[in-house]
């Protein structure tokens, strides 16, 4: 318990574009190797929150702030971000025409740690990665997302997670329009992910599917823009029971 | 941003000053038009059959007669008396390494380019050695029976029948007024011709041949692909080349015989302050095969519309192109086709990027004749705006002449989707490579048609231009 | 007419290549006749319109002049497009799409106005219908002002016909200013003689929030111009034109239409399908115009041409123009004849070539038909249009 945070988020307010907050006041305490749930209904400002963290300029922090391994990062551009060792895993990842994805993975690689990328090295952990996501190889030469499916943009997302191995991963509804077989193979990822290294993990979802099979330390949930609860592991299994009928009428 | 504008304006008066040299001001008087003398005597030093003699006579007179085009971007700021004195007296004309502006030798640092090389391309020092290379590329493909070298020599050897009936019967001087002073003041270009049958594996490049002839103005191309042969020809290159005369007025013609294919891919990168009117044209027979594949980067005021007759029928043409305006350009590109045979197929995919205040101007024309029953003519053409000072416009025209074709065309115009930035910087991107990354993936549709070294040196001249030097 | 020059019209707003021939067209002095210079009774005039009629071509533009800086309204920030047209319809009150030479000629024979106004928050949803009933022979020229002024909305539908042998010349000119949050619906449908001579010029403004809507329908004539240029001035500022034509014979249509935007979040969308039959020729300009200052505003355009016999000729000009970053900039084309695999699928179901043709032809004019708010001259145009095919 006396470990440093990871992540500290203190008081944070957020509005879209200078418009009425739609979070309040945010706290989170995230340390090295915690796996955190954040939950809610939809609308509920789980996105948001994911976007904030990473520093979308669309969100305007109005009030509070945001330290990464105890520095505050509140004002960084997003590729500061990166770099320090955060990522965020889009639930509608952008398409770029023109980049594959392994040379989008192999830029952003190079960005992160300045390190030239060793080729033949690459391409190994590359496909081993592809392997564990059981994705066909051909994509890695497929233009970035260009014409991907729900399922296989999603594995694309945690290919990248694998491959840049940050120190805190932000999964922003990554079981969102999976099938079960598509949820399965997603969550061996995130498993790979907690194995290989410290890594901790906040995952936004709005349904449990995806954390059947995961180890998770705490759940929050968020109603409103509130982060209205936080519990450990169980609280998943009650609102699973339940949903969120308890949390609304109490944020009511 | 202010330091940039600075520099701007330093290039563009050392541009000026360049134009004023004294040694100039001192011998000649600045005349109207272009005179017989002076194209006599072109016509002298180039030791010229009669017949181009006579050719080069009649063009001077349509030069003269001719207007300047109305539709197109500016060319106010030409000075067409300088362009004749220039052809007038070339060999003093002579430049000093002090007087290449800096953003060109920026550029030559920037890409790597070495110092002699750098001399070369800027028309200021001795020819580098790629005269060694092209002599190797020569005798390599001569094995084939390929004929590659100069015109001029090419005109008085046994090739001077076929030059002589092909020479500027596709771009006829009466086309336009820079076409007809072309046809006047030519010189120095390239001849090949591929015999019946004979595909020649390594691409030709006319870097070589120009940097050899030390000039590349006026320069004339004419390419013969015989019944099913096969040849790439690549021109230009991507390091910036600086001329002294601020217009370009080359001819490229291409002639593409039965079942034989030729892909032309051009990377121009002329110094800024280069008016680029060039005129490409090819005929393709039958079942023959036209592959354009342009990048146009340099210039400060482009015209270029590479033109494709499919004559013969289930003739096909290709046409991939990519235009980069950036500050102080004005690049009006495009293609055009016409469609005569049966069965005649065209495909168009253009893009365009405009930055810092750059003109990016998409202009074609597919024309199908009633003849060409079963054509099909796609065009598509993506404009991308970096910012609200450029331009971005698309001015693309068809004429339709028989019911049984046809014809899908799609523009759009749009930009880098903020979005789009935000993913890239999550991973660790910075905000600048972002941009560029886009910019170079909006790009590759180009760049994965070029030879991997040239595709590279595109993607850097790209980084470059998004850096805003 | 003492004019002694022919008309020069629809010159495109950006020149392009000569040898395409679209960079402008002519309409012979020789043709223009006329014998009225002003615009008949409306049929129906429903209440809450006021009409102030036979005022001068150029007194009823102050309007457009009083509001010119409003409308014309610029950034400042340099850099025309290349061989740039525009500035020639500088003297326009209002610029239009066929230009300058029609204002010209309205002057010159001192051409009549009538000026149709909707009074601020007034909204008629009822049409004024105005019929042209053109005899042989007869020539006529006309010009309407049509203003909605702040949150109005006011529909007009212009009704042109002649017996089918009939020749003639009739010239229109309409200009429009739907002021804030007000809406203009204009209703033009050309049903003339064979041998007729036509040309039908708009010129327009939205202010804030407001919208211009035309629909027409070129079915007769045998020679037409037709310009619609309009500008969206200021924020949401909307424009949306709908054709619809049929070109026969050796008959020949001529069209330049323009959106300018300059405003906000403006929108407009050009949308013309048609068909070409016999030895037909029609020429299609059609320019989006994203002005600087424009940002987050769409522009669409869209055409559709069926091509019914090999000696049609059918030229198109899509211009969009673009001097801003944040515009969303679209046009595309499709142009052929019967599309194969339709065709076949007709007639799996026992509709041979020919009928799926006429149902084809049917089907392009018709959806631009059946938006005519009057259900007698939405028949009327329909049973033209069954008439023909």
């Amino acid at each position: 318990m006396s470990e440093q945070s990871l992540l500290q988020v203190k008081n944070l307010s957020v509005s879209i574009d200078n418009e009425l907050p739609i979070l309040h006041k945010i706290n989170l305490d995230i340390k090295p190797g915690e796996t955190h749930v954040l939950m809610g209904p939809n609308g509920a400002g789980k996105s948001t929150l994911g976007y904030s963290l990473m520093g979308n300029p669309h969100y305007c922090v109005t009030e509070g702030n945001i330290l990464f391994e105890g520095q505050d990062i509140t004002d960084l551009s997003s590729d500061k971000r990166a770099k320090a060792g955060m990522f965020l895993s889009f639930q509608n990842p952008y398409e770029i025409p023109g980049i594959s994805l392994s040379s989008f993975i192999r830029n952003s690689y190079h960005a992160q740690t300045g390190a030239p990328v060793k080729l033949m090295a690459f391409q190994k952990s590359l496909k081993a990665a592809m392997q564990v996501l059981s994705m066909d190889e051909a994509y890695a030469d497929r233009d970035l997302n260009v014409g991907f499916s729900g399922g296989e943009k999603k594995k694309a997302e945690i290919l990248q997670l694998l491959m840049l191995n940050p120190k805190l991963a932000i999964l922003d509804e990554t079981d969102s329009g999976l099938d079960v077989d598509a949820v399965r193979t997603v969550s061996k990822g995130i498993e790979e992910y907690q194995k290989k290294k410290d890594g901790a993990l906040l995952i936004i979802t709005h349904s449990t599917k995806i954390l059947e099979s995961l180890h998770v330390d705490y759940t929050h949930v968020l109603v409103k823009g509130n982060l209205v609860c936080t519990g450990d592991g169980s609280l998943v299994d009650e609102i699973n029971a339940n949903g969120f009928e308890r949390f609304i009428s109490e944020a009511e | 941003m202010s330091e940039n504008k600075q520099a701007v304006v330093e290039i563009d008066r050392s541009a000026y000053e360049f134009k004023d040299i004294e040694t100039e001001k001192d011998f000649y008087r600045i005349e109207e038009g272009l005179d017989e003398e002076t194209v006599l005597k072109v016509s002298a030093e180039k030791n010229d059959p009669e017949w181009m003699r006579d050719h080069r006579l009649k063009c001077l007179k349509l030069y003269n007669e001719i207007e300047m085009p109305k539709w197109g971007p500016s060319i106010e700021g030409l000075d067409m008396n300088k362009i004749c004195s220039y052809v007038r007296h070339k060999s003093e004309m002579k430049g000093k390494w002090e007087d290449v502006p800096e953003d060109i030798k920026n550029t030559f640092e920037r890409l790597g380019i070495p110092q002699a090389e750098r001399e070369s391309l800027a028309g200021v020092g001795a020819q580098y050695d790629s005269e060694l290379v092209y002599h190797n590329v020569k005798d390599e493909v001569a094995a084939q029976g390929v004929v590659y070298t100069d015109l001029e020599s090419a005109m008085r050897s046994e090739y001077a029948d076929m030059i002589k009936s092909h020479f500027m019967t596709l771009i006829p001087p009466t086309d336009h007024k820079f076409a007809a002073l072309h046809g006047a003041v030519w010189s120095g270009g390239s001849f090949v011709y591929v015999p019946k049958g004979v595909k020649v594996d390594i691409p030709l490049q006319s870097y070589f041949r120009l940097n050899a002839a030390g000039a590349g103005q006026f320069e004339h191309t004419l390419i013969i692909v015989d019944e099913g042969a096969d040849l790439h020809f690549i021109e230009g290159c991507s390091a910036p080349k600086y001329n002294v005369a601020n217009l370009h007025a080359g001819a490229v013609e291409l002639f593409v015989a039965k079942n034989a294919r030729l892909r032309y891919s051009t990377i121009e990168n002329w110094s800024k302050n280069m008016y680029n009117l060039n005129t490409k044209r090819a005929l393709v027979e039958e079942n023959g095969i036209m592959e354009w594949v342009s990048g146009s980067f340099g210039s400060h005021t482009g015209y270029l519309y590479p033109m494709t007759i499919l004559k013969g029928d289930h003739s096909k043409m290709e046409f991939t192109g990519i235009t980069f305006a950036g500050k102080g350009q004005n690049l009006d590109t495009g293609a055009k086709v016409v469609h005569q045979g049966v069965g005649t197929t065209s495909v168009i995919n253009s893009k365009s990027i405009s930055k810092d205040g750059g003109i990016g101007t998409y202009r074609s024309s597919v024309v199908i004749q009633n003849s060409a029953k079963k054509a099909k003519a796609s065009v598509s053409c993506d404009s991308l705006m970096i910012d609200s000072i450029s331009r971005a416009d698309t001015i693309p025209g068809m004429d339709i002449r028989t019911n049984d074709a046809d014809v899908g065309h799609e523009a759009k115009i749009g930009r880098i989707s903020d979005d789009a930035i935000f993913y890239l910087m999550s991973r660790g991107i910075s905000e600048e490579d972002a941009k560029a990354m886009i910019v170079s993936g909006f790009a590759n549709p180009v760049s994965k048609e070029l030879p991997l070294e040239y595709a590279v040196e595109m993607n850097n001249l790209i980084k470059l231009e998004m850096s805003g030097h | 007419m003492n004019r002694d020059l022919d008309m020069k019209v629809n010159v495109l707003p950006v020149l392009t290549y000569g040898f395409l021939k679209v960079n402008d067209s002519a309409i012979s002095e020789s043709d223009i006749k006329i014998d009225s210079l002003t615009t008949p009774d409306a049929k129906k005039m429903p209440s809450g319109i006021d009409v102030k009629r036979g005022v001068s071509f150029k007194e009823a533009g102050e309007i457009f002049e009083k509001n010119k800086d409003r409308i014309m309204y610029t950034t400042g920030v340099p850099g025309a497009p290349n061989a740039d047209t525009t500035s020639r319809n500088d003297g326009q009150a209002i610029m239009t799409g066929m230009g300058i030479d029609v204002d010209e000629l309205m002057i010159s024979v001192d051409a009549k106005c009538d000026i149709y106004t909707a009074q601020e928050g007034i909204k008629v949803s009822e049409p004024v219908i105005i019929e042209y009933k053109m005899n042989d022979n007869e020539g006529s020229i006309s010009s309407q002002v049509i203003h909605a002024k702040k949150n109005s909305e006011i529909t007009v539908i212009l009704f042109y016909e002649s017996e089918k042998e009939s020749a003639g010349f009739h010239g229109i000119s309409t200009r429009l200013l739907a002021e804030d949050g007000a809406k203009i619906n204009l209703f033009k449908i050309q049903m003339l003689g064979d041998k007729f001579i036509h040309f039908d010029d708009i010129g327009g403004a939205c202010f804030e929030g407001g919208s211009i809507n035309v629909t027409s329908l070129e079915l007769g004539s045998k020679k037409t111009w037709t310009g619609c240029l309009v500008n969206l001035v200021e924020k949401e500022a909307e424009l949306n034109t709908n054709m619809g034509y049929l070109v026969r014979d050796d008959h020949f249509l001529d069209i330049n239409y323009v959106a300018d935007h300059r405003g906000k979040n403006t929108n407009a969308v050009i949308m013309a399908k048609g068909v070409l039959m016999d030895s037909a020729t029609k020429v299609f300009r059609g320019t989006i115009d994203f002005k600087n200052g424009s940002a987050g505003s769409a522009g669409d355009e869209q055409e559709d041409t069926l091509m019914l016999s090999p000696d049609v000729i059918n030229r198109s000009m899509p211009v969009i123009l673009c001097q801003e970053e944040d515009v969303d900039g679209r046009h595309g084309a499709t142009i052929g004849q019967l599309g194969e695999d339709l065709l076949f699928y007709m007639q799996t179901r026992g509709i041979d070539e020919d009928e799926a043709k006429r149902m084809m032809i049917r089907a392009r004019l018709d959806s631009v038909a059946r938006t005519i708010p009057d259900d007698e001259l939405a028949q009327k145009a329909k049973y033209y249009i069954q008439n023909i095919v």
